[in-house]
């Protein structure tokens, strides 16, 4: 979670949210949240639990995003 | 409307004993004002299960001592301010300024941790990345929105 507030105050390109799952459930199952954290890119469910910096940037920047 | 909780919920008080000290001193190391904005819905809708928990007036509370520990921390309430997709929310604000920081529902249990954490980071003047990291997100050319999902426990 941090590492996205951080990326957040680092570009303004970018926005960050954490979300409580068992309160918004049918977002939270739209997400196929069942593990926890996971992360949601523009939308799109990409993984789960916390990873490395340098990783979490290497995903976020994919050019998948672009 | 009355929950029949809320007498129990009034006088439970969010920080131990042992805690609040501990929060204190990290708020006391923020390099610039923080401002939270809580965020309410039209109107509260309990979840099943829920107990009867007003999600929105937990969490005003939760931010409210969170900035009653603090100078660097201040709260204002709005009901459905722009910027939000859904309720309660907080957002955090460094300088007032919205950096799109967003957290949404109650930031209850292991998610108490993470606001205050989100909240530290947010009063750095620099954030604590690394070079090459600050560098890469500096040369973003689109937007990204990263969502977090989350549980209390």
């Amino acid at each position: 979670m941090l590492l996205a507030y951080k990326t957040a105050l680092a570009s303004p390109r970018i926005r960050a949210s954490a979300i409580e799952s068992t309160e918004f459930p049918a977002l939270a199952d739209a997400m196929d949240v069942w593990a926890v954290p996971r992360i949601v890119v523009n939308g799109v469910p990409q993984w789960d639990g916390a990873v490395p910096e340098r990783v979490f940037l290497d995903r976020i920047l994919a050019p998948a995003f672009e | 409307m009355h929950l029949k909780n809320a007498d129990t919920l009034r006088f439970m008080p969010i920080f131990g004993a042992d805690e609040e000290p501990r929060v204190r001193e990290l708020l006391d190391g923020l390099e610039r004002p923080v401002e939270l904005l809580v965020a309410h819905g039209p109107e509260e809708t309990p979840l099943p299960g829920a107990r009867d928990v007003d999600f929105g007036a937990e969490t005003q509370r939760i931010v409210e001592e969170l900035a009653a520990l603090s100078d660097r921390v201040t709260f204002r309430v709005e009901t459905e301010p722009d910027g939000f997709e859904r309720y309660p929310a907080i957002a955090v604000l460094p300088d007032g300024i919205d950096f799109g920081i967003r957290y949404y529902g109650l930031p209850w249990g292991y998610e108490l941790g993470s606001l205050i954490l989100g909240v530290v980071e947010a009063g750095r003047r620099e954030p604590a990345l690394r070079p090459e990291s600050i560098e890469r997100l500096a040369a973003l050319e689109h937007d990204l929105s990263i969502d977090v999902f989350v549980t209390p426990t």
